[in-house]
């Protein structure tokens, strides 16, 4: 059997006296499609930031393809393999095109590939007839969309969201839902949080749950 | 006082060209617009590092730049002044009396309003900028660069305000500039003279400039934030 993608062992979040994470063991294989469950306050979003390299965090082993990954300082090697998206993402206040080319141009992709990229994303997620609009302008769906577009474009290795159909409304949360579908059909790497029912019921996705600061498998 | 004869005295002189009402301008102009533009880098990423960085003495660092804020520009003239005049530690480069010396002094007079406004931008920028540059990859230089972009409209102001309290200083001009027609005479410090020789005229059409400029200035930053506003 293959390592998995991403392998934890040992890691800990305080918050002055308060333990909110203890997690003695996470795995996240090639390909897979997860959900992060919990109550709010549990600290999924902590947890994806400590994965993301946002936040600091005590951990004993990190293994990210196979290899050993020492996290402080957190390497720029990980940062571009593994991409977070916020809960409500922040677009940049310039076009769709350069919200979509950033990651590209600092990863250096070639123009004429990130020009492919940038048309192939935009149409992924189905914001061809917006490309005009100043993304400010975008609703919150649309935003979302953007930002996944945004994430996906860069062909990450593991993928981290957070809560992406929170705060959607109806037509929102029904694009990124079908959105979300689309990751999974590709086989990449995804791990999402979330409250919403819809997203843990999603065919495929595999649930993790985080109670007590500790990740449990959960069937469904 | 008559003020009308004065005005219309103004307006002709404007419309004739005179060159001493020319010059004065355009020294004011051009020296003003090249200290912001040595001084604005610099200082905006002072600004930055002090909104973003926590180091020991960082507080008081802050502190230090907004008391600049208040510091007479006649001290700051004077310091210069004393570093410049012949027998200072810098007087070899003779540059007492000349327009170099005007621009050092409103590049120290302009530095902390950037550095402060800086500051006010950036800690009012949202967190998700930075924290959404490096997550999609960018280096710690370029996030910083994404951020200073997205609040540019603060950045901006802190320009225009800058621009805007160098063009109409007085105080320092005089002091190490000398006031010298033709070479270092600029429109606050001629205002000045012509006001106290009681030639109202020239003083009117240089203040009518200067309040066009701090007008102009005021309404190019007014229309961008609006268009800023629009995004």
């Amino acid at each position: 059997m293959s390592a998995p993608l991403l392998r934890v062992a040992g890691l800990r979040k305080d918050f002055g006296s308060r333990r909110l994470l203890d997690i003695e063991h996470l795995d996240i294989e090639a390909g897979g499609a997860y959900v992060l469950t919990g109550a709010n306050g549990s600290g999924k979003t902590t947890l994806m930031r400590i994965l993301a390299g946002l936040e600091p965090a005590q951990v004993r082993a990190f293994e990210f393809g196979g290899a050993p990954v020492a996290l402080a300082p957190y390497p720029e090697a990980l940062r571009r393999a593994i991409v977070y998206v916020h809960q409500q993402p922040y677009v940049f206040h310039t076009s769709l095109r350069h919200n979509i080319e950033y990651g590209l141009r600092c990863r250096s992709v070639p123009a004429a590939e990130r020009a492919r990229r940038v048309a192939a994303a935009i149409a992924w997620a189905g914001l061809g007839g917006r490309v005009a609009t100043p993304p400010a302008k975008m609703s919150g769906g649309e935003k979302q969309r953007a930002a996944l577009a945004r994430a996906r474009a860069l062909q990450p290795e593991l993928l981290l969201l957070d809560e992406p159909t929170a705060s959607l409304d109806r037509d929102g949360r029904a694009q990124t839902l079908a959105l979300l579908a689309q990751l999974r059909d590709e086989r990449r790497s995804v791990l999402v949080a979330c409250h919403d029912q819809e997203v843990i019921t999603l065919e495929g996705f595999r649930r993790l749950h985080l109670e007590d600061g500790r990740i449990a498998p959960q069937s469904g | 006082m008559d003020l009308l004869e004065p005005t219309r005295q103004a307006f002709a002189l404007l419309l004739a060209g005179d060159p001493r009402l020319l010059g004065a301008i355009w020294l004011s102009l051009w020296v003003s617009a090249a200290a912001i533009a040595i001084v604005s880098p610099p200082s905006i990423a002072l600004g930055f590092l002090l909104a973003k960085k926590r180091f020991p003495g960082q507080r008081s660092l802050v502190v230090l730049v907004q008391a600049l804020l208040s510091f007479p520009t006649v001290v700051i003239g004077l310091l210069i002044y004393l570093l410049l005049s012949r027998r200072g530690p810098l007087g070899a480069l003779e540059l007492l009396f000349t327009p170099t010396a005007i621009m050092i002094g409103y590049m120290l007079i302009a530095f902390p309003i950037l550095v402060v406004f800086t500051i006010s931008a950036v800690q009012g920028a949202d967190p998700r900028i930075y924290e959404t540059a490096r997550a999609l990859g960018a280096g710690r230089v370029r996030a910083s660069l994404t951020t200073l972009r997205e609040v540019r409209f603060g950045v901006l102001a802190a320009v225009v305000n800058g621009f805007g309290r160098v063009v109409s200083e007085v105080g320092c001009a005089i002091m190490v500039g000398g006031n010298i027609e033709g070479l270092t005479r600029n429109i606050p410090t001629a205002i000045a003279l012509e006001t106290t020789k009681g030639e109202f005229a020239q003083g009117i059409a240089l203040g009518m400039v200067l309040m066009a400029v701090a007008l102009g200035v005021n309404v190019l930053l007014a229309a961008l934030q609006g268009e800023g506003g629009l995004r």
